[in-house]
């Protein structure tokens, strides 16, 4: 009886497990081994469905805006690491500083916009860009320098880098307390100890907290780059990956082959080609990470 | 020793100012982020207490008469509707992700059954895995299984999505509950259901609660499921109405449009600024186990 209220038998641990077991099957495995069924088919969501072997992969491989739009996931996805990660880190370490005031204050309204829907924050930053309301174009204007105004969402050169922004300035705050959080933990002591010896803040900042806070780091680095590949919402608000398909990103692209021109079975195809570049990108960056981490020790 | 400070002293005050300089410059870059954050919202919402042509007249300036029509058109179409499907889908969601990762994390560490291992990595994979590159397959397999479009449709993604993330935390925290517990409960006559949801996980709140925060943002903001699996007015979403049916009926009424996204933003901006600390904490708690 004891025994038993310890140690369950085999059949009451399988029934526990099988709720989360069945749901998350349903819902992430068996939707993979679909759309690879799905991208072996010419489909357009009617009766007539042929089987076409490998017809769709060729047409992926010469898809030049299916491989636009990843480099545009690439290009945001290096805009985010230096923007997001390196300013939160700058902002870390210029709170450890004794001389910031209402650090407190700070922590909590860089975090807010990490709450908000990338819905919102596309709607907030249309509103800013804007051409005619803009407040972008407002403040230029109240410093007469209305020669710098322009429609900034519509200029495919640099559309890209526009449609960043509001993905970084969304969380710059997030990883600011992601690598705050690592600093704490680091050991007053060793910091004082560094004071003694004579050691500037820049010093301190380089030699002692930077070198303790690698593995954080690596962390947010990864959670940087799984993260760029799920780009979507905030472009859908934005431009809806225009003008042309200038901002498109792959998820973007997914939406539109699929639901805007009912390609279901290059639709899989395309989900296919985004699952393998997202996971040769997670591996590739846990590599590169990880041989450094692994030397630094 | 005391004399050696003393004779750097005049030095000092060179770098004393060099440091009050530097304060005020960090002072004020973190000060002009911090406004950054907050002022784009603050500008949304005193600019939709003006009307349409108050906005065009002046977009920085506060509004003279303060008006709520443009909330009164936002509820009227639909908005209201949206918010109170976001926020069931939200509900049951965090409970059904935060009772099931407790059950699974539970089970998963505390007995080494055949298959644990692959079990657990099973789940993890689920971290890696693009949403986007399921939304096509997920579609048509909810469609044929007539899923689609109903009130629970959403639940099944935000569940099964959630778990991973959910089950990695509990497992983690359950491993850090003395086993002594178990047993001291068995040997006072409890049995194995009653010690694991009346004493085990009242002590796992914390991570539980950890959980139910990352989730609720989740699933609050939760855009492209919620943009492919429901297409009948009565079961949309408030990021989908408020990016496709209200944005196309306030197309050009920019004040009409922020008074929406506003009341989109009510509950979360009550719930933040009341417990951030927490939510900051919770937020990313994936983040600094991992």
């Amino acid at each position: 009886m004891k025994n038993r209220a310890l140690r369950p038998n085999a059949t009451t641990i399988l029934l526990y497990l099988l709720p989360a077991l069945l749901l998350y099957s349903y819902i992430v495995t068996f939707p993979i081994l679909g759309a690879l069924r799905l991208s072996f088919f010419r489909w357009m969501g009617g009766a007539r469905m042929e089987f076409d072997g490998l017809g769709n992969y060729a047409t992926l491989l010469k898809d030049g805006i299916f491989w636009q739009s990843f480099l545009n996931n690439v290009t945001i996805t290096l805009v985010c690491l230096v923007g997001q990660i390196g300013i939160a880190v700058v902002f870390a370490l210029m709170l450890g500083s004794r001389l910031i005031r209402s650090k407190g204050f700070f922590r909590t309204t860089a975090f807010f916009p990490a709450t908000l829907s990338a819905v919102v924050v596309g709607f907030v930053w249309t509103f800013i860009f804007d051409y005619r309301f803009g407040m972008m174009n407002t403040v230029l204007r109240l410093f007469g320098l209305d020669w710098l105004t322009k429609a900034w969402l519509d200029d495919p050169s640099t559309i890209v880098l526009f449609v960043s922004v509001p993905i970084v300035w969304q969380y710059i705050g997030f990883y600011m307390v992601i690598i705050l959080s690592a600093v704490s933990s680091i050991d007053p002591g060793v910091l004082e100890s560094a004071e003694i010896d004579g050691a500037t803040s820049v010093q301190k900042a380089f030699r002692v907290t930077l070198p303790m806070i690698m593995d954080t780091l690596a962390v947010a680095v990864m959670l940087c780059i799984s993260g760029n590949m799920k780009i979507f919402d905030s472009i859908y608000v934005m431009t809806n990956g225009g003008p042309g398909n200038s901002s498109m990103v792959v998820a973007m692209y997914v939406y539109k082959t699929s639901f805007i021109d009912s390609d279901y079975g290059y639709g899989g195809t395309v989900s296919i080609g985004i699952l393998l570049l997202s996971l040769a990108l997670i591996l590739l960056s846990r590599r590169l990470i990880g041989g450094r981490r692994e030397r630094g020790r | 020793m005391r004399r050696d400070i003393a004779a750097r002293a005049p030095a000092n005050s060179a770098s004393r100012i060099r440091g009050a300089i530097a304060g005020i410059l960090g002072n004020a870059v973190l000060g002009i982020f911090s406004l950054t954050c907050v002022f784009p919202i603050v500008w949304m919402f005193y600019s939709s207490l003006k009307t349409q042509t108050q906005f065009a007249l002046s977009t920085l300036s506060l509004p003279v008469r303060p008006i709520l029509d443009n909330y009164v058109a936002a509820i009227q179409s639909h908005m209201g509707l949206y918010l109170l499907n976001t926020l069931r889908n939200t509900a049951i969601s965090v409970a059904l992700i935060v009772l099931l990762s407790f059950v699974t994390g539970y089970f998963l560490s505390r007995f080494r059954f055949r298959g644990r291992n692959l079990l657990y990595a099973y789940f993890l994979i689920g971290m890696l895995i693009p949403i986007h590159a399921l939304l096509v397959p997920m579609f048509i397999q909810l469609k044929t299984a007539g899923l689609l479009d109903s009130w629970y449709t959403l639940l099944l993604p935000y569940v099964g999505f959630g778990l991973p993330i959910g089950i990695v935390l509990a497992e983690s925290y359950v491993g850090g509950i003395p086993r002594e517990l178990e047993e001291a409960a068995a040997i006072d006559g409890s049995g194995f259901s009653r010690t694991l949801f009346t004493i085990i996980m009242p002590l796992a709140a914390p991570v539980l609660a950890a959980i139910a925060i990352i989730q609720s943002f989740a699933v609050w903001n939760e855009f492209p499921f919620a943009l492919i699996l429901i297409t009948s007015d009565q079961w949309i979403t408030a990021p989908v109405g408020l990016s496709t049916v209200f944005r196309s009926e306030h197309f050009t009424d920019y004040p009409g449009l922020m008074a929406g996204i506003m009341t989109t933003m009510v509950p979360v901006l009550i719930v933040y600024f009341l417990f951030s600390n927490r939510i900051m904490k919770g937020m990313t708690a994936g983040a600094v186990k991992g």
